[in-house]
């Protein structure tokens, strides 16, 4: 939080130099905060300071070079750069224009373009781009965009000097890991889909994104889609397959043309179809609509919905790698999982196993949602904490309230209290924090969130959206739901956290898919952080975030002037009172909808 | 027979010819976000402004558009990059603020900071 406020004061948005200094767990071991004051005299010294905006960043993925300082504009990148160098270099690069170029590095890097070409620094600043590396950048429907950005040069590469085993062996050093939640090592998965025997293999690339509130598939297929169908065309090279799917959901309707668009221009430059780039290797990528079933994320489901048949999981094994498609062997990766495969064949897999934590290596895109003043798309290196991305990234909670909960996952993970903020963002860390990393859906809550009723809403959704093949999912979680809307409705009884424990657990254990496996988390992780409110909600009838209505009591203070606003827009005439006198609200009557409550000026009516 | 790799460099080097030919070394470039997001946002409108501008013969300009920028709370956005110069990034931008910009900004320099992404 300190260097929030260190950067801030310098902050200037119609700067004309940012010097961006990297403030990684390497670069911080080499000293770049004492870089930070020297930055800091140096501007002073030739009264640059208001023209220029000093930035902390994140981990710049240079750890090798570091300390690492980039200045902007032209993204000059100086390397292994210390105190003494400083001042020769402002006084150079700002004064004179003139860089100094001993300790430039060149850097030919796909990831982190950003830094060239968006104008809030600050916001990006803690965040690293490698799966969204030309989200936001580039044309989306344009192929010669991506061309121009070292697009599909990735493919080439592979196959002009790569046999399928070592693609597979690059994605394994690198350390990837799915993205799409459950973190299966994607170079792992390659390999088992590789040595299967089959003269018929195929590639999907898992675009049913369904959690609410997430939005990362989306974004990237639609600020991005070249970089999915490279990732695939070099999945497809490196286990032997020949088609590819993309599944998505039919209510992404911009997502597909985009995809569309981009499908039919790679097919227009040979990047696509017989003999790619001229090679032996052909391949074809065919997009197949969902109809929106949550269930269709998980993996056999969204195999048997490709074959035409309903949307329903079944008993692993056999797993995809070994009968997929048709019975066929059939690789299947997330859309973000497929946008980090050209990267780590540029950039390295040695770098990319370099960035993030111990066992979760790489970047993870989140939706951040919910209570946070800036709501966003963001991309972070592994080993972020939840604190940096709730309160650097997404600049705290609005309107002075205080934190409450985060929940990571979607309906599938936990709420986590303010206790673990300080948790590392990695697949790991969750798990043992009591969530999950999921595809990375993050909902922040404040105080004015009621948990009972956010697990209910978890619930309900879960509970929607099995497929009712199993039958603890199915009745367990309709039963679970029914618990949970009758404590939200006051009329919670002794033992009914007890029974949900119970139900949770059971569910967790006996369901066939991941959904089932899943959908009690949030119930579980509330009753876990939260079981407080629930107790309140069942022995005292009292929602303390005055959400639930049933719980919810309306009075009227003596600050009442009897202005009779609150008469008039009462809609079953529960307020009364003479004029110019202290109105009073009839309980039997009142249906708690909170309209009189929004309507006084006076702040006279209580909500409690 | 040139390999992939060799391939894909020349292809390279045509679609940068394309792009340059379509006017990208013009002194400004404005960039619209246009994911469904933006898009909801109102982020059409505001393109339709710059292209229209285009049309009725606003020089040295290029307009773009992009993916999600990730800034949903200050959709749509707009950015307008100057070679050597720090880019700028606007929010909440309509119809109105479209034509401002091109007016104060594109055609006279002047960076509106109100309006600006702190």
């Amino acid at each position: 939080m300190a260097d929030q406020v260190e950067t801030r004061t310098i902050k200037n948005s119609t700067a004309q130099y940012n010097v961006i200094l990297c403030s990684g767990p390497s670069c911080l071991h080499r000293k770049s905060k004492e870089l930070l004051q020297a930055v800091r005299r140096e501007l002073v010294r030739h009264g640059l300071e208001r023209k220029t905006e000093v930035i902390l960043s994140g981990c710049l993925g240079m750890c090798k070079k570091g300390p690492i300082m980039i200045i902007n504009p032209g993204y000059t990148i100086y390397g292994g750069i210390h105190e003494e160098h400083i001042a020769e270099i402002i006084e150079a690069h700002l004064v004179k224009n003139n860089p100094v170029s001993e300790k430039i590095i060149n850097e030919d890097h796909l990831f982190n373009r950003f830094y060239r070409i968006f104008g809030d620094v600050a916001f990006f600043g803690k965040q690293m781009r490698i799966a969204l590396r030309n989200c936001g950048i580039l044309d989306p429907e344009k192929i010669d965009d991506y061309l121009s950005v070292r697009g599909y040069e990735a493919l080439a590469k592979v196959l002009t000097s790569y046999t399928p085993g070592q693609v597979i062996e690059e994605i394994g050093i690198s350390g990837l890991r799915g993205r799409g939640g459950a973190g299966f090592p994607t170079g792992l998965k390659w390999k088992l889909t590789a040595e299967t025997d089959s003269a018929e293999k195929y590639v999907i690339c898992n675009a049913d994104e369904g959690d609410p509130g997430a939005f990362m598939d989306r974004s990237a297929i639609e600020g991005d889609p070249h970089t999915v169908l490279e990732g695939m065309l070099i999945g497809g090279y490196a286990v032997g397959a020949v088609k590819g799917f993309i599944y998505i959901r039919a209510e992404y309707p911009l997502a597909i043309r985009r995809l569309e668009k981009a499908i039919a221009e790679a097919r227009k430059h040979n990047l696509l179809g017989k003999n790619i780039l001229g090679s032996d290797f052909s391949f074809d990528i065919e997009i197949r609509l969902g109809a929106g079933a949550f269930v269709c994320g998980e993996e056999t489901a969204l195999i048997q919905s490709i074959e035409g048949g309903r949307g329903m999981p079944r008993p692993r094994p056999p797993y995809p790698s070994v009968s997929g498609v048709f019975g066929k062997p059939t690789l299947i990766n997330n859309v973000e999982t497929w946008a980090n495969i050209p990267v780590i064949v540029l950039d390295g897999a040695d770098w990319f196993a370099s960035i993030g934590t111990e066992k979760s290596k790489g970047t993870k895109v989140f939706a951040l949602a919910g209570n946070v003043v800036n709501t966003g798309l963001i991309e972070v290196p592994m080993g972020t904490t939840l604190r940096e991305i709730i309160f650097d990234i997404g600049g705290g909670i609005p309107d002075g309230k205080k934190f409450k909960a985060v929940q990571t996952g979607g309906p599938s993970g936990g709420c986590l209290t303010e206790d673990y903020l300080d948790t590392q963002i990695d697949y790991d860390s969750l798990a043992k924090a009591g969530s999950i990393m999921g595809s990375g859906g993050m909902i922040v809550m404040d105080e004015g969130t009621c948990m009972v009723n956010v697990a209910k809403f978890f619930l309900e959704f879960t509970q929607n959206e099995s497929c009712g093949k199993c039958t603890p999912c199915r009745e367990g979680t309709k039963r679970m739901l029914e618990i949970l809307t009758r404590i939200t409705a006051g009329k919670g009884r002794q033992g009914d956290i007890e029974q949900l424990e119970r139900l949770g657990n059971m569910i967790r254990k006996a369901s066939l898919c991941g959904l089932g496996q899943s959908a009690p988390n949030p119930v579980l992780s509330t009753i876990k952080n939260f079981r407080h409110e629930y107790e309140e909600h069942i022995n005292r009838k009292h929602c303390r975030a005055t959400v639930c209505p049933a719980m919810v009591v309306y009075g009227i203070t003596d600050d009442c002037i009897g202005c009779g606003a609150c008469v008039r827009v009462c809609p079953v005439g529960a307020v009364s009172g003479i004029k110019k006198n202290k109105h009073t609200i009839d309980q039997e009557a009142c249906i708690k909808c909170g309209e009189c409550y929004s309507t006084c000026r006076f702040k006279a009516i209580t909500r409690t | 027979m040139l390999t992939p790799l060799e391939q894909i460099k020349k292809m390279r080097a045509l679609a940068i010819n394309r792009i340059i030919g379509s006017g990208y070394l013009s002194t400004k470039r404005v960039y619209v976000g246009m994911a469904t997001c933006e898009i909801a946002a109102g982020s059409k409108e505001v393109m339709q402004v710059f292209q229209e501008a285009k049309k009725q013969g606003l020089a040295d300009v290029y307009v773009s558009q992009k993916g999600c920028a990730g800034r949903c709370n200050l959709e749509p956005t707009v950015e307008i990059v100057e070679e050597g110069k720090i880019p700028v990034k606007y929010g909440l931008i309509d119809k109105e603020k479209a034509q401002q910009i091109i007016e104060r900004h594109l055609k006279k320099g002047e960076v509106i900071t109100e309006w600006l992404i702190k």
